[in-house]
C-alpha cells in the first residue's frame, strides 16, 4: 500500500473558515495528523486593551457570529463581578433567553451541515429551513440575525412584551414540532446512520484527557454542563437536563445536539413563563469600574467559554483573556481522525462545530 | 462531586514556598478561588496534585502586570526598592503573571505564578494534554520560555514574524502590511527575480 501525505485546507470546500491539516495516509486510511492554525488570527486580545470596558462589549460579539452571544455575555458577567454589580432578575431571565435562542439556531446549523456531507441534500435543506425560523426570530426580537447586541454591562439591551412572548411562543411550538420529527429522522435513517455510526470516535478516556467540553465531551459520557455545574443568569431557577451518550462518536455528538437544542426550546418557555417584572439593566448608566480581576464562564452553543478580566487604573482592561470551547477540541480531532477513512475527514471535522474565528481571535 | 474541601490547606501541603490563597462564592453557590504560590518552581507539584483529584485545565493566562507609579523621592534620599509581588518578584512592569485556570467540578480554582523578566516556567503538558496549545501561544505573544514542552513550534503566529507579540508596540501599518494589496504586490515583487524588459 502506498503512503501520502495529503493537505486538507487552509482552503477547502469542506471547510467553512480556513484551517490546514496536514494527513500522512497509508492507502485510505490516516496514520497521522498535523494541524497548522493561525489563518484567521486577528489579534483580538491586543485589541481589548486598547478600548473601554464598555466598547469591548461592541467587539467582544465580534469574535465569531456562532456564538455571538455568548462573548459579550462572560465578557460583561466578568465586568459586573469586578464592580459588583448586581443585573436585575428581568435581565437574568432575558439574559437566559438570548442565550438558549442562539444555542438553537447554532445546533441546528451543525446538524443541517452534517447531512449535507452525507450527501442527504433534502434533509440539508429542511433542517436550515427550520434553523431560518429561529433566524426570524432573532430578526424579529432582537433586530439582527447573527450579532443580536443583547447583552449590555449591568443587563440587557432589549425587553419582551406580551405580544412578543405570545409570538415567541408560537414559533416555539412550531420550531419544536420540527425537531422532534428531525431527531427521530437522525436516530433511524440509514444514510445518516451508516455514515456516523463508530466514526470519528472520541472515547472517554481521551475526552477527559483532552479536557474537551460542551457537547463533544457530553457525547463521550462526560456529564458536565456549566448551567447545572455552575449556573450564572437565571440558570439556578431553570430546570436543566444534561444530555450524555456513551460512544463518543459523530452520531453522538449530533444527537447531544438535537436533543440540546430541544432541551433549549424548553428553557426559552420556562424563562417566558416565569419572566419577572422591573428593570431590564442596572440604573447607572456607564458605571464606575475599579480596578480588579475576574473569571466568568458560560456555557456556549459549543461548551465552557471562559473569560479571564484584569482591569488597572484605565478604564481600557489591562488583560482579557479568553478561551472558546472549540480550542481543545483541535487537539481531540488528531484522535478523532487516526485510523479514520479520507472519505470521513470533512465528516468528524464537521462534527466538532469547528469554530476557527473563535480558536485564533 | 470532587471537589476536595479544605484546598487551601492540601495547596499549601503542596507548595513548599508558601501560597496566598483567597476564594469568594456569588450568591448562586458558585466558588472561585485563586491560590497565589510564592515561588512558580512549586507549580510542578500544585498541579499534581490538582491532577489527583480530577482538576480540568481550562486554560492559561499570561501577562506582565503595570509597574506601579514610582513613589517620589526628596533630594538627598534613596528611592525605596520597588514593590514585589507574593514570593519576592519585583513588580518591574516586565515580570509574567501566569494564570492557570482550573475547574474542579464547577468550582474555578486559579492558580498564580510571577515569573521576571527573562525567566522560564516548566511545562504543564506532562500532567495535562490540555496545556499544549495554550504554553505555544504564551510562547509566541510573549518571551516567556516554557521549560518541557514537546512541541514548542508556533501556533498562530507566522514564523516570519518577530516573537513577543504583546510585548512590543507594533505600528498599524507594520501590522498591516500584508494585508494591503499595494504593499504585498511591491513586496513579492522585489522578492521576485523577474528579468527587466
Amino acid at each position: 500500500m502506498s503512503n501520502f501525505t495529503i493537505p486538507v485546507g487552509p482552503l477547502h470546500v469542506a471547510l467553512e473558515e480556513p484551517m490546514y491539516f496536514r494527513l500522512d495516509v497509508q492507502g485510505e486510511t490516516i496514520a497521522h495528523v498535523d494541524i497548522h492554525a493561525g489563518h484567521v488570527h486577528r489579534g483580538i486580545e491586543y485589541l481589548v486593551t486598547k478600548r473601554n470596558v464598555f466598547q469591548n462589549v461592541v467587539l467582544t460579539e465580534r469574535v465569531c457570529s456562532l456564538c455571538s452571544n455568548s462573548h459579550p455575555q462572560a465578557y460583561a458577567m466578568a465586568i459586573e463581578r469586578i464592580a459588583g454589580i448586581v443585573v436585575p432578575p428581568r435581565a437574568q431571565y432575558l439574559r437566559a433567553v438570548a442565550d438558549e435562542v442562539k444555542r438553537v439556531a447554532s445546533h441546528l446549523f451543525n446538524v443541517a451541515i452534517l447531512a449535507h456531507l452525507v450527501g442527504f441534500d433534502a434533509l440539508f435543506m429542511h433542517v436550515m429551513e427550520v434553523r431560518e425560523r429561529m433566524q426570524d426570530v432573532k430578526e424579529s426580537v432582537f433586530g439582527n440575525r447573527m450579532d443580536i447586541g443583547a447583552n449590555a454591562i449591568g443587563g440587557v439591551r432589549y425587553d419582551i412584551d406580551a405580544q412578543g412572548i405570545g409570538y415567541l411562543n408560537q414559533q416555539l411550538d412550531a420550531i419544536d414540532a420540527e425537531v422532534v420529527e428531525i431527531i427521530d429522522l437522525y436516530r433511524t435513517n440509514g444514510s445518516i446512520l451508516g455514515r456516523t455510526r463508530g466514526i470519528g470516535v472520541l472515547p472517554h478516556a481521551d475526552a477527559v484527557d483532552c479536557g474537551v467540553v460542551g457537547p463533544v465531551a457530553r457525547a463521550a459520557g462526560i456529564d458536565y454542563d456549566l448551567r447545572v455545574k455552575a449556573p450564572y443568569t437565571a440558570y439556578d431557577r431553570l430546570d436543566v437536563t444534561v444530555h450524555t451518550l456513551p460512544d463518543g462518536d459523530v452520531w453522538s455528538r449530533a444527537m447531544i445536539r438535537l436533543y440540546e437544542a430541544r432541551t433549549a426550546i424548553g428553557l426559552i418557555r420556562q424563562c417566558l413563563r416565569d419572566l419577572p417584572d422591573g428593570p431590564t439593566i442596572d440604573s447607572r448608566e456607564r458605571p464606575s469600574i475599579p480596578a480588579g480581576e475576574a473569571i466568568a464562564r458560560c456555557e456556549a452553543p459549543r461548551g465552557e467559554l471562559i473569560y479571564y478580566v484584569r482591569m488597572g487604573d484605565s478604564p481600557k482592561p489591562e488583560r482579557v483573556k479568553w478561551r472558546v470551547p472549540s480550542f481543545m477540541n483541535w487537539d481531540a480531532l488528531r484522535i478523532m481522525l487516526k485510523e479514520a477513512k479520507i472519505a470521513d475527514i470533512a465528516i468528524i471535522v464537521n462534527s466538532i462545530d469547528p469554530c476557527i474565528s473563535c480558536t485564533e481571535r | 462531586m470532587r471537589q476536595p474541601n479544605e484546598i487551601d490547606a492540601c495547596l499549601a501541603a503542596s507548595a513548599p514556598s508558601g501560597i496566598l490563597y483567597r476564594q469568594d462564592t456569588d450568591d448562586k453557590g458558585v466558588t472561585t478561588a485563586w491560590c497565589t504560590l510564592a515561588s512558580h518552581g512549586d507549580l510542578l507539584p500544585v498541579a499534581s496534585w490538582l491532577k489527583t483529584v480530577g482538576a480540568r485545565l481550562s486554560t492559561i493566562t499570561v501577562f506582565q502586570p503595570k509597574a506601579p507609579p514610582a513613589p517620589k523621592v526628596a533630594e538627598g534620599e534613596t528611592a525605596p526598592p520597588p514593590p514585589t509581588f507574593f514570593g519576592g518578584v519585583p513588580m518591574s512592569g516586565h515580570a509574567y503573571e501566569v494564570d492557570y485556570h482550573f475547574d474542579l467540578d464547577g468550582l474555578t480554582l486559579t492558580v498564580v505564578a510571577h515569573v521576571p523578566e527573562g525567566g522560564a516556567i516548566a511545562s504543564l503538558t506532562g500532567l495535562f494534554r490540555a496545556a499544549d496549545w495554550p504554553e505555544r501561544e504564551m510562547m509566541e505573544i510573549y518571551a516567556l520560555q516554557v521549560h518541557g514542552h514537546p512541541d514548542p513550534r508556533r501556533l498562530f503566529i507566522d514564523e516570519g514574524i518577530e516573537g513577543a507579540v504583546l510585548e512590543r508596540l507594533i505600528p498599524m501599518s507594520t501590522l498591516t502590511n500584508s494585508a494591503t494589496t499595494k504593499g504585498l504586490w511591491e513586496k513579492i515583487l522585489a522578492q521576485t527575480e523577474t528579468p527587466s524588459s
